[in-house]
């Protein structure tokens, strides 16, 4: 039993390519246990260790790059912006859970956020006030800084031009004095003229000098005032959560509404049932009207915002749409061209021409071209049917459906997934080429004498011989496809990792760089999962011989 | 008339400017139900000779016959087993079988084609073993599969190329008795290619050796007339088997002589030249 664990355990390991784990189940069944040391050592410990002196070196070097948005982040700064953004995560789902909520319940949640903006209030002011105290220390550390270069400054700026004036008048006197044919006096004027101009640059740069020091030492953040504004707009920040949760769970909630909407509409029917001559119809139409806002209120969901997690799925949904139409195209063009030399020849230009283009290129013409079937967004059929099609898939997904429940399929994200599959078939498409065209001619021999049909011959014997090539360059085309998206997501403001980077860097809050700085690990482990699971179906295609998945 | 035919074949290879010929008018007659030994050194031709009678290669000249008609393209009636196995490596031992059998027996019910695929694993037993992959059977057993899944197209003529050449001694002699064993149960008429005299006189019917290429041709056959069954353990002290193992490998061996006779490989004798001497030379002028 614990014996076949370990060959089940072994087999999964050796499927994920997760090779660096082998030793530790070996170790578990007490297998030479000095090599399996010395392999942790190698392929555990040794990433670890580089892993921590990277983050050393990091932590090391950030804070000494200044920038216009402040140094770079640390790796702490870093973790502390990846705590905000899964925290404003967290409060939007509050939120929308206190928008549905009930009853007690509901009364509960207004209670406590009351209790908590209470509590809030000393603090926000505490926090401002401790903001204005860091400026104030700070502008009095920067005064008492400046205070001898200023007067450095005044000095030599006063003596120049005393000593200016001086010199000027001097010249001019003996301009006037100057004797009629006394050359070497007008050529010793001319130069000392010359020199005085000279000299004045150079008192200019003098005072250049100290002027930048003084700006230096103005523009500089003392880290007290950075903190103290970190934690004022943290503060400031649950604040406004707070209260947006009072308005959300209290008047603005569905219970609240529509309470409010169907006691209008009963006091609406009482004036209705007693009115005469015109108001008959005028309150008919009220009553109408008021019913349609009733139904709207019960269907009516909270606004949520995009949060990371759910631009994650976003992505990733972008990515997989991206990545299956292209490898739709890529894999029947690709047998096409690995089964005839001339269907290859004829499309051997194509591939050259359009595999280095660059994504951004794409993308522009696909907003283009697909902006032009929908001229009208809001009303095409397609589009809401995409999206719901969309929806209906994701919502059965367990932990997709609960967080994202609109997915919104638009123009955006329709050129963005083009853009992803137009740069990833390529891989794909000649890959699929080459594993067609290189079938072991011991299996064709095979099909021959089989004397296998063509469809035959090409689902039993060409495509599994070239489904390892096929996956290998699957494989490549997401790793592309990842990595364009998310260019492609910026530039087309398609909701997504690439929109939330391209918002952090436009916001300029005090954490945005650090939280672009977030997305390279996040982007990177997507990344990472994406090419394990690729790994995984092309060990499940392999078989001995074929290309081995690194 | 003969079951299965060469008729002056003969097959060469590269441009005109620099052909190679790898046959040159083969003759070959084979009689139904007949198990034919085709022997010869290696490079000779023989893996020609088979693509040729499988139908997978055509000759340049000549024909080759089957049942009086003329082999214009392979099929399942002509079973060949490839030197290199060539099993179909992504699918299991059933698979490999079953992909061969609903192609030559379509009209197999489910419940029909998998009695008759095990009835071949059982044959080359290879029981227990249904859902490996090749990768996971050792050499033996790949062969055998390759075997079964030749015998299970029920082909006419089995052309075996080299079923045995890749094998260590023991494996080889139990495959050499399996071999034996299925034709004597269901006789069909076998060519089998070797690079072993013993192994040529212990198993076939006839032995014919091909001469060495380039331009091989099938020599005169030697008939095996020792008993049926042959046992191997015996055969090494029976006369008649010794005069025969002797008469064919000195026939190859002159072949082979003949062959590198016709070589150029005369000695050149190098003319005999002594170094001049210099010094003298240099000592005058120094």
């Amino acid at each position: 039993m614990l014996k076949n664990l370990k060959t089940v355990l072994l087999k999964i390991i050796d499927l994920t390519a997760l090779g660096f784990l082998e030793p530790y189940v070996r170790l578990c069944y007490g297998e030479e246990p000095k090599k399996q040391f010395k392999l942790i050592a190698q392929f555990s410990l040794v990433p670890i260790m580089a892993l921590v002196l990277f983050v050393a070196v990091w932590a090391y070097l950030a804070p000494k790059h200044k920038t216009k948005s402040g140094s770079v982040p640390t790796p702490g700064q870093t973790l502390s912006a990846w705590n905000s953004i899964m925290n404003q995560h967290s409060q939007e789902n509050m939120k929308q859970k206190a928008y549905n909520l009930t009853g007690d319940e509901r009364l509960e949640v207004v209670a406590a956020a009351e209790a908590r903006q209470a509590e809030l209030v000393p603090l926000v002011e505490e926090a401002n006030a401790g903001v204005i105290e860091a400026r104030e220390v700070e502008a009095a550390d920067k005064a008492e800084r400046i205070a001898p270069l200023q007067a450095e400054l005044d000095t030599i700026r006063d003596a120049t031009k005393e000593e200016k004036t001086k010199r000027l008048d001097d010249i001019k006197a003996r301009a006037e004095a100057m004797a009629e044919g006394d050359a070497a006096g007008r050529k010793q004027l001319k130069e000392d003229y010359l020199a005085l101009d000279v000299w004045e640059e150079e008192q200019k740069d003098a005072q250049g000098d100290l002027r930048s020091s003084i700006s230096l030492i103005q523009n500089e953040k003392s880290p007290e005032v950075t903190a103290a504004l970190l934690l004022q707009k943290q503060r400031n920040d649950e604040k406004q959560y707070i209260d947006k949760l009072i308005e959300v769970a209290g008047e603005d909630s569905r219970e609240v509404s529509l309470a409010e909407t169907e006691a209008e509409l009963k006091e609406l029917e009482v004036a209705y049932a007693g009115a005469a001559g015109a108001d008959v119809y005028k309150t008919l139409r009220k009553i109408v009207r008021e019913q349609g806002s009733l139904v709207k209120t019960q269907d009516r969901e909270y606004a949520k915002p995009w949060t990371l997690p759910m631009q994650i799925f976003r992505s990733i949904l972008c990515v997989f749409a991206g990545f299956l139409v292209g490898v739709a195209i890529a894999v029947p063009i690709g047998v096409c061209c690995g089964l005839s030399r001339t269907f290859m020849a004829a499309m051997t230009p194509f591939i050259a021409l359009f595999k280095p283009v660059s994504p951004i290129v794409w993308l522009l013409i696909f907003m283009i071209v697909v902006g032009g079937f929908f001229p009208d967004p809001d009303k095409s059929v397609v589009l809401e049917f995409l999206t719901d099609f969309t929806n209906a898939i994701t919502g059965w997904l367990p932990f997709v459906g609960d967080m994202v429940n609109d997915f919104d399929i638009n123009i955006a994200f329709i050129a963005s997934a083009l853009t992803v599959s137009m740069c990833s078939l390529w891989a794909t498409m000649v890959n699929t080429a080459l594993g067609v065209a290189s079938v072991d001619k011991d299996h064709i021999n095979v099909a021959k004498v089989l004397k296998l049909g063509f469809f035959s011959r090409l689902f039993k014997i060409v495509l599994p011989s070239a489904l390892p090539l096929v996956f290998a360059g699957m494989r490549i085309s997401l790793g592309v496809g990842w990595m364009v998206l998310i260019a492609a997501e910026l530039l087309a403001s398609s909701e997504g990792l690439g929109k939330f980077t391209w918002d952090q860097f436009n916001n300029g809050a005090t954490d945005s760089f650090a939280k672009i700085v977030c997305m390279v690990f996040v982007v990177g482990t997507i990344g990472l999962f994406l090419d394990r699971i690729m790994i995984i179906f092309q060990r499940l295609v392999s078989f001995e011989g074929s290309v081995a998945a690194i | 008339m003969a079951y299965l035919e060469l008729q002056n074949v003969s097959k060469g290879y590269g441009p005109p400017s620099n052909r190679y010929e790898v046959l040159e008018n083969a003759n070959l007659s084979i009689e139904k139900n007949e198990f034919v030994a085709v022997i010869g050194f290696s490079g000779s031709g023989k893996s020609t000779l088979m693509s040729l009678l499988a139908g997978l290669e055509q000759p340049d000249s000549g024909k080759v016959m089957l049942d009086g008609e003329e082999v214009t393209q392979p099929g399942p009636r002509l079973g060949i087993m490839f030197q290199n196995y060539s099993l179909l490596p992504w699918l299991s031992v059933v698979g490999n079988l079953e992909i061969a059998v609903k192609q030559v027996f379509p009209e197999m019910k489910r419940k029909e084609r998998a009695d008759y695929i095990q009835h071949y694993i059982d044959m080359v037993t290879l029981t227990n073993s249904e859902y490996k992959k090749p990768a996971e059977l050792s050499g033996g057993m790949r062969q055998r599969l390759s075997l079964a899944r030749t015998l299970a197209m029920k082909p006419d003529v089995l052309l075996l190329d080299e079923p045995l050449s890749a094998l260590d001694a023991i494996t080889r002699s139990v495959l050499q008795d399996e071999i034996i064993r299925i034709w004597e149960e269901d006789r069909r008429t076998v060519v089998m290619i070797t690079n072993d005299v013993d192994e040529a006189a212990l198993m076939a019917d006839r032995i014919v050796p091909l001469t060495p290429g380039p331009a091989a041709t099938l020599a005169r056959s030697y008939p095996v007339e020792l008993e049926r069954p042959r046992d191997r353990t015996t055969l090494n002290f029976n006369p008649e088997f010794k005069a025969l193992r002797n008469e064919v490998s000195g026939f190859l061996m002159e072949m082979n002589e003949d062959a590198k006779s016709l070589k150029f490989d005369a000695d050149l004798t190098l003319p005999d030249l002594e170094p001049k001497d210099f010094r003298t030379h240099y000592t005058t002028v120094g």
